[in-house]
């Protein structure tokens, strides 16, 4: 692991060990939903955040598991929330990492099912990878429905629209073993700004991982993918220039520790204090990894050292 | 269990076994029939146990029907068996929520088949939720579904209608900590002809219990209510019992954390395979999977019982 700041283990930081951080670091990467913004609401300061990253050179990328819309949408949502400068290459979402896992790593040659909303399609066919178009009647059941000759991967994203029809499609299509089991992430809920939840993408791959009896290769945080997609795209990424700022441990910090990454986890979301310290008191190493390097209230916390920054330059 | 485990069950051995047992307990899918084809011989074989004084159950993690509808498609099929005789999770499932949990006049959140619901209703507890339920509006609408305040528990069966909605209405009434998870069962498929296969109950409850990072309850095999159920009612002795399945997962597993005999066919899921690999585990959870006997096919009790 990077670094030998004395102030890392799970410890809330301020202004000069902010500031400290921030000129270590040139890589930041950022989770978007209870970091940046809740839904439509950009987090206070986050906005001038990003942009004086970006202004004082840093590299800064946006890693979601988020896998229902497209990234031209993020781009549209980040120019409207007051971002400016932010451009479809630092947005990484696991929707569009599912397609470079098909297109590069898997070289796919076939179609592949899949149990996702319009987003994750639309991120696929840019891609260039074949999705079986839904054309079932109404009436069509599993005993009697058309199953595809040619499906090499079943690929789960979050859906709206999922059936039962379609979970026992996408079983059926599992029973090949050459055809891939691929998640976009593994999140058992997803909050909402109201503080709401509701169900998430690994609620209904845990269901098709007991209906075939295979696990899925998850592409989303916490495996490593989404870093491999960003180091290839910035032609390599030094694991310890950068900095991963998230709200959920089991996603974020974990994704942070498992790429060999400082971890920042941000109060402005999921995770609570509470959870990162019981992690951390925990007997079972593993669960080590979840625990935060750093802790911010907020990433506006960030001001205060880049206004230090620009008055020495001044 | 003294002696060999996983003996081939005939001859001399088939007459002591049938001796040594008054009731003798059959899974359905699998063992008795596959789909709507009996198993051929099993009619005969149910009714000459009858005939000759034994006591035959029922006992089926299948919860799409009710007991009177097994006791019709038995009729149909040409089983002599009343519907007092078999025990589906449908009406186990009622019977917990009554007994176990004291819901009698309440209402709960449904995700199951017409056929609980009417189980349901023959113990006094009302429901919501069963049938389709298309997803309309956006997610802070989903996330703000009007909860009826009356339910008192998420009930998870098998469910044809099974969806997002579905998913995130349990979701949201489960999140009420004081709201009871109730499953029929874990199942985790029902084979089908043609190498197709329907994903079971368990994938469904496996759904729920993820997004609400909560476990169920669960009623049906291995789970021990079932036989609970049946021996209270019918007073049946441990030792003198034979539980007949075609699942080592479930139907020897109850058997064994019952204490009863248990028979596997090969008729339906599990394998000899699938028995030696539990055989040769260290784990003791495992080798409990590993049946006392068994059968190519229930036909094969015939000759004990036509002589």
């Amino acid at each position: 692991m990077a670094g030998a700041f004395g102030f890392k283990g799970c410890q809330k930081i301020r202004g000069p060990q902010i500031r400290s951080l921030l000129e270590a670091k040139d890589f930041f990467l950022f989770d978007c939903d209870g970091v940046i913004w809740h839904g439509e609401n950009a987090i206070t300061g986050a906005a001038k955040v990003v942009n004086a990253l970006i202004r004082h050179g840093k590299n800064v990328v946006f890693v979601t598991n988020n896998s229902t819309r497209p990234r031209e949408n993020y781009v549209h949502k980040f120019s409207r929330l007051g971002f400016t400068d932010v451009m479809l290459e630092q947005i990484f979402s696991s929707s569009y990492c599912s397609a470079l896992y098909l297109r590069d790593v898997v070289k796919i040659c076939g179609q592949v099912f899949v149990i996702g909303c319009e987003g994750l399609r639309r991120e696929l066919q840019e891609a260039g990878i074949p999705c079986l178009e839904e054309t079932d009647d109404p009436d069509a059941t599993i005993y009697d429905c058309a199953l595809a000759p040619d499906v090499k991967a079943v690929l789960v994203g979050h859906d709206d629209k999922l059936t039962f029809l379609k979970l026992a499609k996408a079983s059926c299509y599992l029973k090949d073993p050459d055809c891939l089991f691929l998640a976009t992430d593994n999140d058992p809920w997803h909050p909402l700004s109201s503080g709401r939840i509701l169900p998430g993408s690994g609620s209904l791959t845990a269901a098709l991982e007991v209906a075939s009896g295979r696990k899925a290769t998850v592409i989303g945080k916490p495996s490593r993918f989404m870093f491999e997609c960003i180091s290839s795209q910035f032609r390599g990424v030094d694991p310890a220039q950068c900095l991963m700022v998230g709200d959920r441990l089991e996603t974020d910090m974990l994704f942070g520790s498992n790429c060999g990454l400082d971890t920042m986890l941000t109060l402005t979301g999921v995770s609570q204090i509470e959870e990162a310290q019981e992690y951390r008191n925990s007997d079972l190493s593993t669960n080590h990894s979840l625990v935060p390097d750093y802790v911010v209230d907020t990433i506006a916390d960030f001001l205060p050292a880049f206004e230090e920054l620009e008055e020495e330059s001044n | 269990m003294s002696g060999s485990k996983c003996a081939r069950l005939q001859g001399a051995r088939l007459q002591q076994l049938l001796d040594s047992v008054d009731s003798i307990l059959f899974d359905c899918d699998g063992v008795i029939w596959r789909g709507d084809q009996p198993i051929p011989g099993a009619p005969q074989v149910i009714n000459l146990l009858k005939r000759h004084g034994k006591r035959v159950f029922f006992v089926t993690n299948n919860s799409t029907k009710t007991r009177r509808m097994y006791a019709d498609k038995m009729s149909t099929l040409g089983f002599d068996v009343t519907e007092q005789e078999v025990f589906g999770t449908a009406f186990c499932c009622a019977a917990f929520l009554q007994t176990a949990c004291g819901l009698r006049g309440q209402k709960v959140f449904l995700m199951g088949s017409q056929a609980m619901r009417q189980e349901l209703e023959a113990v006094g507890i009302r429901q919501t939720g069963v049938g389709p339920d298309h997803v309309s509006g956006g997610p802070g609408d989903w996330a703000n579904v009007p909860l009826d305040p009356e339910v008192r528990a998420v009930v998870v069966g098998f469910d044809q209608d099974f969806s997002y909605m579905k998913l995130n209405r349990a979701l949201q009434y489960l999140i009420q900590k004081d709201c009871l998870f109730v499953g029929t069962n874990r199942d985790t498929r029902l084979p089908l002809e043609g190498g197709r296969a329907v994903p079971g109950t368990g994938c469904l409850l496996q759904a729920v219990e993820t997004a609400a990072q909560r476990q169920a309850q669960t009623v049906g095999k291995p789970s021990p209510f079932m036989f609970d159920c049946l021996a209270s009612q019918f007073g049946v002795e441990r030792e003198r019992c034979l539980m007949v399945g075609d699942r080592l997962d479930t139907d020897i597993l109850l058997g064994s954390n019952c204490g009863l005999k248990t028979l596997l066919t090969l008729t339906g899921v599990s394998t000899l395979e699938d028995v030696e690999g539990h055989e040769k585990s260290g784990c003791e959870e495992r080798r409990k999977m590993v049946p006392d006997f068994y059968v190519e096919s229930i036909a094969d009790l015939l000759p004990a019982l036509q002589g």
